[in-house]
């Protein structure tokens, strides 16, 4: 569970302005806004990647904020993150999905292997072990990024834009394997996204940031009949609003 | 802003950076050296680095060292012609090679193949969020990317001074054979007896600190990168140009205390 209590983080100008807010265990949680409304650096506030200058953050009832990064450590050890920008490494792509295994943990290499070949078909790129990850599609590094996020069985994962830049039939099967994995390992998942229709499709929950705040928190079918004008604007992708 | 005003502004403005990027590289280094004790370094990340920053560099510091070895003997020509003062043509050549030059040049080499590299390397993995990656996945990023670069770059620097003074000492030959017609026993023979163990090892050492220099250098700045590509591009910029100015100014510093 992750619990977000009252958070503010300042950079040139307010990015967050006292959003709080309930991820519920084993569910998605969906997080939808805007560009620029504070969505990716609360993402990377729950991983303690960033500090916030006021509230409070609880990851599975541990607090986040103040920690020493040593201490960070520990905690992030618990939570797979799929990042907007994918955040590959130059390496291949098994050696990336088995980051985390032969960093964080103590697995044999048969192990590693196996269960790198079982993540691989698990989101459709069977075979693809020794390829370099720049020699990829968005698509392909998308798919790369959830198996390394989801390869260590974290009970937290985090998707930072897991579709951006794809067309709407590869944004769907990556939203399909986010809730397949979710439910395979029943994790509790955090999704950041601007695409509305494909997140809500997966999503038992939802909330909506709009200038550094939380304005809507609910489930899919409230957020569908939200009459705050913002929501209503952003879920039906009008043109006409305060948007 | 009045006219007046902007001229001391402007200046006020460039010392309070310069005291940021110093401040920050010496953060930076006291972050390197809390991970050496008790050492905590990426062994394979270690030899990855030496081998692509220092054996891939071999090449081109070994045609700068031969290079700057043959100038010196170029500069000196006219002179020893002019007093037929060829018994000390191979000492003028080595010991400002040895001691000034081939570190020197070597280094600002260096420093535009391997600085700046890694410079664009560690900001392109801020801006595609790789660095954050890494902490995600609970890999301090000092420990591993920032420690093994250090290491591999202060020691292989200093390891291509050594190559490239022998490889100086092959090019001030060659040219001393070639247009002064000394030949390479007799060029040996007149260096050797005046040339001191520690007119080698100054070289050594300061090529050591340059090394310090360029990878504290191009690793904070590569660190501290923002804003996507074109802020990679003024990282690598900066980078070059505070390393070069950083290595100079331990040149003059070192000159002075080796001396």
């Amino acid at each position: 569970m992750i619990e977000l209590f009252d958070v503010h983080k300042h950079f040139k100008e307010p990015v967050l302005r006292g959003v709080s807010l309930s991820v519920p265990a084993k569910g998605i949680y969906a997080l939808i806004g805007p560009g620029a409304a504070g969505k990716s650096i609360l993402f990377k506030i729950i991983a303690g990647l960033v500090t916030p200058e006021r509230g409070s953050v609880r990851v599975n009832g541990e607090e986040v904020v103040g920690r020493r990064e040593r201490e960070m450590m520990d905690l992030r050890r618990g939570i797979g993150m799929l990042f907007q920008n994918y955040a590959l490494f130059d390496l291949s792509v098994a050696e990336n999905i088995a980051f985390p295994l032969r960093r964080l943990f103590d697995f044999s290499e048969d192990e590693i292997e196996a269960r790198v070949a079982e993540r691989l078909e698990r989101v459709a790129l069977p075979g693809f072990q020794d390829r370099n990850p720049a020699s990829c599609s968005g698509g392909q590094k998308k798919r790369i990024g959830v198996a390394r996020a989801t390869i260590a069985r974290a009970p937290i994962v985090l998707y930072d834009e897991p579709t951006a830049g794809l067309d709407p039939v590869t944004s769907q099967k990556i939203y399909n394997l986010i809730r397949e994995e979710q439910r395979a390992q029943e994790s509790t998942v955090m999704v950041i996204s601007s695409d509305v229709n494909g997140v809500l499709s997966i999503a038992d929950r939802v909330g909506m940031l709009h200038k550094g705040r939380l304005i809507f928190d609910g489930t899919v079918d409230e957020a569908r009949v939200c009459p705050t004008p913002e929501v209503n604007q952003f879920v039906h992708g009008l043109t006409e609003g305060p948007l | 802003m009045n006219a007046a005003l902007n001229i001391p502004y402007r200046m006020g403005a460039a010392l309070l950076l310069i005291a940021d990027q110093t401040g920050g590289i010496a953060i930076m280094a006291g972050q390197v050296v809390r991970r050496l004790v008790p050492p905590r370094i990426d062994r394979y990340e270690l030899f990855r680095n030496a081998y692509r920053m220092g054996v891939q560099s071999v090449p081109i510091i070994a045609a700068t060292a031969g290079f700057t070895g043959a100038l010196m003997v170029i500069q000196g020509a006219p002179i020893v012609e002019r007093y037929n003062a060829r018994n000390i043509i191979g000492w003028s050549a080595m010991f400002t090679t040895f001691r000034e030059l081939g570190p020197l040049l070597i280094a600002l080499m260096f420093n535009g193949r391997v600085g700046a590299n890694n410079t664009a390397e560690l900001g392109t993995m801020v801006v595609t969020e790789q660095i954050d990656g890494l902490r995600a996945l609970a890999i301090d990023p000092i420990t591993y990317l920032v420690v093994p670069r250090y290491l591999s770059i202060a020691i292989m620097m200093t390891a291509l001074v050594i190559i490239g003074d022998f490889v100086a000492i092959l090019g001030a030959m060659g040219m001393a054979w070639g247009i002064l017609d000394v030949w390479p026993r007799q060029f040996y023979y007149s260096a050797m007896p005046m040339l001191q163990t520690w007119d080698f090892s100054v070289g050594v050492i300061k090529g050591f600190f340059y090394g310090n220099m360029i990878a504290l250098t191009s690793c904070y700045f590569g660190l501290s990168t923002r804003g996507g590509a074109p802020g990679v591009g003024r990282s690598v910029n900066a980078s070059v140009v505070a390393a070069a100015s950083g290595v100079f100014i331990v040149d003059y510093l070192s000159t002075f205390i080796l001396h």
